[in-house]
């Protein structure tokens, strides 16, 4: 397509501004089962949206299908949308901001088709390997994604970047007195060079087998423990609460709350989209705005919101650098990028030692229904292990936890000090609660 | 779309490999959704999405290849890499298709992509103010509209040529009501594979209601207790815990695997004799339905359940070749993007013969779950969860007090043993169905049944 003859057809149509995201991402996955690959998929794809504003209202839309005899259609189309909008909210494209740009420096190596074979054909041997009470590779996966965006404007800004993430995903199936239990794990893996396989099979089969014999627990509150993966799981879905969209929508659970002490003191939220640990790093946001480093909570306060240009706009402040969008068809949104909480000084076995007894919750499920974001109750399926004397004592499953999000986060008893990005672009280490309702037997 | 002669020359160099079935799914989808906020329109958003996607089975191996243009610069090196990867084989032979013709099951009146906009955004309007009439402590009503029409063409190399066009509409509206601090909120999100005449049965005015009244209840709610009680769960969305707890495990991608706590019990008993349950593609204008599958077969009514014994699983083509059994018409994609897989379509519960009544009687202390939320499974372990959006305590047969923030665990092994009652109210309610092949519209539904004893997972404890 010719970019600069839509933004030019568009302004001589009336927009004020123009905006063109395109993205161009590919995938490669190999599937391994049962002692043969079992699927390949490759694929290309051109995405690309538009926004525009005319009459001081904002118009968006997508296609898959820019060549530029689509252009006419798409504009005409857009001047429709935008005549219906009857939001008074301010709106606006930006303007390029040069900026200092953070180089990353992980680099990925890509493997050939037959070292991913080879990989795979050797996972799954040694898997098997382990222990007899494993019957079944269930998922052996490799997974490679590459995606690139180009940030375009009527205001003469070009952004442009891309990202890169290779991954493996393997699940296993234990079985002990007629009973099945099975795990999976996901790995980045930069360098296959250096990818340790022995350890990712040993940790592998030690969560599936530990989770056989697995029973309740008796109802009631327990001291408990959200180990890291637990941890970032609800602590995902419940990111939305720092959104300056929400927030000044009402919707949040922290609307009105800034300066506040929201959680335990021992609590400190960091967003910062140029962690070099991260997977990926961006040094703008899908408006082309320009990201920083920020502490959203410091020790308990709720500090500061993240924010796009709308929702800044609407609450007298300036873009955190935030307004991702989830694909490239998707409106701009307000997202945090590489957020997490700040770790603490102790291991997971310190914090299992000094909780004495209690419940250490290592999976949760059904995260997308149990959980009433504006009220922030949950209540969660959950899995993982009973403490006792300081140690481990027997595995626990289908029990669940609920509790009220915000109030959670203010029985924290210590943050620990496992934190872990891998392929999260939100992540958190474990951390031990004085007390949580679990339903079980 | 491409044409039928170009079609059978990418599918004839496609069977130039050690492929022994090829196929081509075309696709092109218009989306649009407009969304309002206390009654003004904030967005309007469409999306047009065009693709192919190339599949090539040899055995049970599949590789797949997908793009966004299908114009032979980008589709050949495609089909030169799945060629590669199973091997190249000079073979000779000419793919020839022939067009399948059939009449829709799912005809459309008003077509969203004609109607002026704002009379879409009328719709939205109806919806809020109703919301807001409803009650006094309605604060914020979210409105959004969503229409869908998907258009596919799927060829493949033993000659079929066939296309759908489905069309679909879905109205969600989420109420926020407020009381001191006390903020809640309550939605509702019905849908049909039908245009914009779905809104002529199914009013805005009774959503935006049906929405606000959920978030006054939860006002007055209180903690709900936890442990193992009787539940009885009331139909539509309730059905949600088949379509958890069973419909999961009885697909070929989990059975196929032997990865279904279901695998291998074909004949036997596996429900209370009260439970029969199917899933049915064909029902006229159904969220779920289709004319076709997304192979090109099709949809069918599938009986899963009959009075407790397994008849039938949902069965794809490549599944069903690790089965040695023929394809049940459930192969489901969300895209192009997706390699499709076994997936179910409207699956519920059959009404049985008790009055609603009926269900309370015994029960000392338990749960109703009015309204469902949705849930998840692990089908090889049978594990289960899903999330009560509406529920009520029972005490001594009779409803007592609104409770909030639970949640229903379970084995989907043993808890079709525990349904000892099944009502005749039997309806559907509208979901997206999340698995390995994306997301997609399914109906769930059932009559209110009773589950003898079920795990709550409240914050009450006592």
């Amino acid at each position: 397509m010719n970019k600069q003859a839509w933004i030019e057809y568009a302004l001589s149509k009336g927009f004020e501004s123009f905006e063109i995201y395109q993205s161009v991402s590919e995938e490669k996955r190999v599937a391994w089962f049962d002692h043969e690959m079992s699927s390949y998929v490759t694929s290309h794809v051109t995405g690309t949206s538009f926004r525009g504003i005319i009459n001081g209202k904002m118009a968006n839309t997508a296609s898959e299908d820019v060549s530029d005899d689509k252009m006419e259609a798409v504009i005409s189309a857009m001047i429709d949308q935008a005549a219906n909008i009857t939001s008074e909210d301010e709106v606006m494209i930006r303007k390029p901001a040069p900026a200092e740009e953070t180089e990353y420096v992980q680099t990925w190596v890509r493997p050939s088709g037959a070292e991913i074979q080879e990989l795979l054909k050797s996972l799954e041997e040694k898997i098997l390997a382990k222990d007899p009470r494993i019957i079944q590779v269930t998922d052996l996966e490799w997974e490679e994604d590459t995606s690139r965006r180009e940030i375009t404007n009527s205001y003469g800004m070009k952004v442009e970047d891309g990202t890169k993430i290779q991954a493996l995903v393997a699940g296993a199936a234990a079985m002990e007195n007629g009973e099945v239990k099975n795990d999976f794990k996901v790995e980045t893996v930069h360098d296959l060079a250096k990818f340790d396989a022995d350890k990712f099979v040993n940790e592998l089969a030690d969560s599936v087998l530990s989770k056989l014999g697995a029973k309740g627990l008796p109802s009631g509150n327990y001291p408990v423990i959200f180990e890291k993966d637990a941890m970032t799981s609800l602590f995902s879905v419940f990111t939305g609460m720092f959104s300056g969209d929400l927030i000044g929508k009402g919707i949040s659970p922290l609307r009105d709350k800034i300066g506040e002490k929201v959680f335990s003191e021992l609590v400190t939220v960091m967003d910062d989209p140029r962690n070099q640990n991260a997977a990926n790093l961006a040094n703008y946001d899908d408006e082309g705005c320009p990201t920083k480093t920020k502490t959203l909570v410091d020790h308990g306060v709720f500090k500061m919101a993240l924010h796009n240009t709308q929702s800044a706009m609407r609450m007298n402040t300036e873009s955190t650098g935030n307004g991702f969008k989830p694909g490239y068809a998707s409106p701009v949104g307000v997202h945090p990028m590489n957020c997490y909480i700040v770790p603490g000084d102790k291991s997971l076995d310190e914090l299992c030692a000094d909780m004495k007894e209690g419940y250490v919750i290592t999976s949760l499920q059904g995260l997308h229904a149990g959980v009433d974001f504006v009220t922030t109750n949950f209540s969660l399926q959950s899995s993982g292990y009973y403490v006792k004397d300081g140690k481990r004592e027997r595995s626990v499953t289908l029990v669940t936890v609920a509790a009220n999000f915000l109030e959670l986060m203010n029985k924290v008893v210590a943050v620990g000090n496992d934190l872990e990005w891998s392929y999260r672009s939100v992540t958190c280490p474990s951390i031990a609660f004085s007390e949580c309702a679990v339903a079980g037997e | 779309m491409l044409e039928k002669n170009q079609l059978e020359n990418y599918l004839t160099l496609c069977m130039k490999s050690s492929a022994d079935f090829a196929e081509i799914y075309e696709e092109e989808e218009v989306t649009e959704t407009i969304s309002m906020l206390n009654g003004k329109t904030e967005d309007v958003n469409r999306i047009l999405k065009t693709g192919i996607g190339v599949r090539l089975y040899k055995g049970v191996q599949s590789v797949y290849a997908y793009a966004n243009e299908s114009n032979p610069e980008v589709v050949l090196p495609l089909i030169e890499d799945l060629r590669d990867a199973l091997g190249k084989e000079e073979k000779d032979g000419k793919v020839e298709l022939t067009k399948t013709e059939y009449e829709n099951r799912h005809p459309v009146k008003i077509d969203f992509e004609t109607t002026p906009l704002e009379e879409k955004t009328d719709l939205l309007k109806r919806a809020t103010d109703s919301a807001y009439e409803a009650d006094e402590r309605i604060v914020k009503v979210q409105a959004r509209l969503l229409n869908v029409k998907q258009k596919v063409q799927i060829s493949n190399s033993e000659g079929r040529l066939i296309d759908d066009t489905r069309v679909r509409t879905r109205i969600m509206v989420d109420a926020f009501a407020k009381e001191g601090d006390n903020f809640q909120s309550g939605g509702d999100r019905p849908g049909a594979g039908m245009g914009l005449e779905f809104y002529e049965t199914v009013s805005p005015e009774s959503v935006g209601k049906e929405a606000a009244r959920i978030a006054i209840v939860n006002l007055s709610a209180k903690d709900c207790p936890s442990g193992k009680m009787p539940v009885i769960i009331d139909n539509a969305f309730g059905g949600v815990i088949f379509h958890e707890a069973c419909g999961h495990a009885l697909e070929a991608s989990a059975v196929s695997k032997n990865q279904s706590v279901f695998c291998g019990k074909l004949g036997q008993k596996i429900a209370s004799d009260c439970v029969s349950a199917v899933d049915d593609g064909t029902i006229p204008n159904a969220w779920g339905s289709e004319n076709i599958d997304d192979e090109g077969n099709f949809q069918k009514r599938r009986v899963l359940i009959d009075h407790g014994v397994l008849k039938s699983y949902m069965i794809d083509r490549l599944n069903g070749r690790r089965m040695g059994m023929e394809s049940t018409s459930s192969s489901r994609r969300e895209s192009y993007k997706y390699e499709p897989t076994s997936r179910m379509s409207n699956t519920f519960i059959l009404a049985g013969d008790s009055e609603f009544e009926e269900l309370f009687e015994g029960i000392e202390k338990g749960l109703y779950a009015k309204k469902m939320g949705g849930g998840s499974v692990n089908p090889q372990t049978g594990e289960f969860n899903f999330a009560v959006q509406e529920g009520y305590l029972i005490e001594n047969g009779k409803i007592s007090y609104p409770v909030k923030g639970a949640s229903l665990i379970g084995n989907g092994k043993d808890i079709l043993w525990n349904i000892d009652r099944v009502c005749k109210n039997l309806e559907r309610g509208q979901g997206m169905c999340g698995s390995s092949s994306g997301s997609i519209p399914t109906d769930v539904g059932q009559p209110a049944i009773r589950v003898t004893s079920i795990t709550v997972g409240g914050t009450a404890n006592e």
